[in-house]
């Protein structure tokens, strides 16, 4: 018995894509040439796949932040938060960023996967605990669930309903309700009732944990994500987010009301035994959320580009996947045309994400776009032009039998 | 509320009527299939079954037990173990 044997199926999947055209998990971004450009395989390309939502990966503050950074802390912090690897920069974007969100504590991990894994792990133990989560939540919500070894009880997608009724199954079991779901869901791009979830869950006594890394920045009047648009931000027991979308660097956090937030730093595994986020990386995080602070006008032109861009895909007959949102997600018949169209529209200079089953809820496949506040008009009249011929190129794509 | 006096026939017809449309290559169902490697079920639709199972059943089955699960044998099995121990 191989141990390879295992993987002969999704290898196989992955092969043929190499063989059928250019694979889109093997992409390499040969030069980046701003936030919404690069060069690939000679070719310059408009990325419209980045989760570069408020597109500041290049501006000038978060760029100097970085740099400054780097010649007064060093490259690296050769250290986990829990040794020695904390320094006062990650301190002050604690605080920063509860302060953004008006929450009284925060904990910063080094990516935004960690600060799932890490507080979700934590928070629910085995036997004790039951959590309860969207059926479409992200793999390290998942992971995180796996990691605490607490039973792990699934609800239907964006269904407060059917939260209701998981929660009312486990009535009277004495064991302490970790509800997670997420803001903005990064595939379809489909938005959750954020204020109902936290009714349910208060209703029935559970703590609710909400990750808004894909809308941090993106919904609600301040930026801080759908809880805010919901004007729920005080309700939401955990809140947490990632720095490698809107705050344009890597890195993670929670953040909560709860004082005992602070457990988390002596009980959260990927919070103790990882190295902590560089003096770079929190410096351009740190800079990034001042910009945000600062200018509203850049989740303005944000919307404006996803609403430009929505309008067209639907003028053009495309199916897509949820109302207007930064994430733009169109539905083909199969994964072979979905294959072809990603390879259509990369030859016509457009970068977006293909997604596949599993990986993509009720086996679907889609082509999944995001939008940037930096996406010039120019960019977007490219990435329209492209889908239009895209649209025409596979209208009459047969709709195989999956 | 349904009937806790459901026998092994009924759990097991239960969830081969679940499992039916996603049955793409016909394969004959017992209790020895295998979900995953028989039926090319992905593991994600397994866990979209449990959720109508547990509905069906009016029962909780957590995720982390039917990572252990293999065929639909095991799965029936279980579902009678947390049906008699949520009853």
């Amino acid at each position: 018995m191989s141990l390879f044997d295992k993987f002969e199926k999704t290898a196989t999947l992955y092969n043929q894509l190499s063989d059928a055209g250019q694979n889109p998990f093997t992409v390499q971004m040969d030069q980046m040439l701003g936030p919404t450009r690069a060069m690939v395989n000679g070719q310059e390309i408009v990325l419209a796949g980045t989760n570069n939502y408020l597109g500041l990966t290049f501006r000038s503050e978060t760029v100097e932040a970085a740099k400054t950074a780097i010649a007064e802390q060093g490259t690296g912090t050769t250290g986990s938060r829990f040794a020695n690897g904390t320094y006062a920069g990650h301190r002050q974007l604690e605080r920063e960023l509860a302060d953004f969100l008006g929450l009284a504590y925060c904990v910063v991990f080094s990516t935004g996967y960690q600060a799932n894994l890490g507080a979700i792990s934590a928070l629910a133990a085995p036997g004790k605990d039951v959590i309860l989560i969207d059926a479409d939540c992200h793999a390290c919500i998942y992971d995180g669930c796996q990691l605490s070894g607490a039973e792990t009880v699934r609800f239907r997608h964006n269904s407060p309903d059917d939260l209701d009724k998981r929660l009312s199954r486990l009535a009277g079991d004495g064991k302490g309700k970790l509800v997670c779901i997420e803001g903005m869901y990064s595939m379809f791009g489909d938005v959750a009732p954020v204020g109902e979830f936290v009714e349910v869950a208060h209703r029935h006594g559970a703590y609710i944990f909400v990750d808004e890394a894909h809308s941090f920045g993106c919904f609600g009047d301040n930026g801080r994500g759908v809880a805010e648009r919901d004007e729920v931000m005080k309700d939401v027991d955990f809140y947490s987010g990632t720095f490698s979308k809107s705050l344009v660097s890597i890195g993670g956090f929670v953040a909560s009301n709860h004082k005992e937030l602070d457990y988390l730093r002596f009980s959260a595994r990927p919070y103790m035994f990882t190295a902590s986020p560089s003096p770079a990386n929190v410096a351009a995080a740190t800079a990034a959320l001042k910009v945000i602070r600062r200018e509203s006008g850049l989740q303005k032109r944000l919307w404006a580009n996803a609403k430009r861009v929505h309008a067209a895909f639907t003028q053009l007959g495309l199916e897509t996947c949820a109302p207007v949102s930064p994430v733009i997600a169109v539905k083909l018949p199969n994964k072979e045309t979905a294959f072809a169209a990603w390879n259509f529209l990369i030859q016509n200079g457009v970068y977006v994400n293909l997604a596949i089953p599993p990986g993509t809820p009720n086996a679907t496949s889609i082509l999944r776009l995001s939008v940037s506040a930096a996406h010039t008009d120019e960019d977007l009249d490219i990435v329209i032009s492209a889908y239009t011929a895209m649209a025409q190129a596979f209208a009459g794509a047969p709709e195989a039998a999956e | 509320m349904p009937e806790i006096q459901e026998d092994d026939d009924l759990v097991f017809h239960k969830i081969c009527t679940l499992l039916d449309p996603l049955n793409h290559k016909g394969v004959k169902l017992t209790r020895d299939t295998d979900l995953i490697a028989d039926l090319e079920v992905d593991s994600v639709s397994v866990l979209d079954i449990v959720m109508d199972i547990e509905d069906n059943y009016d029962i909780s089955i957590p995720v982390n037990t039917i990572s252990e699960i293999r065929t639909i044998g095991e799965l029936v099995d279980a579902i009678h173990a947390i049906k008699k121990q949520q009853a």
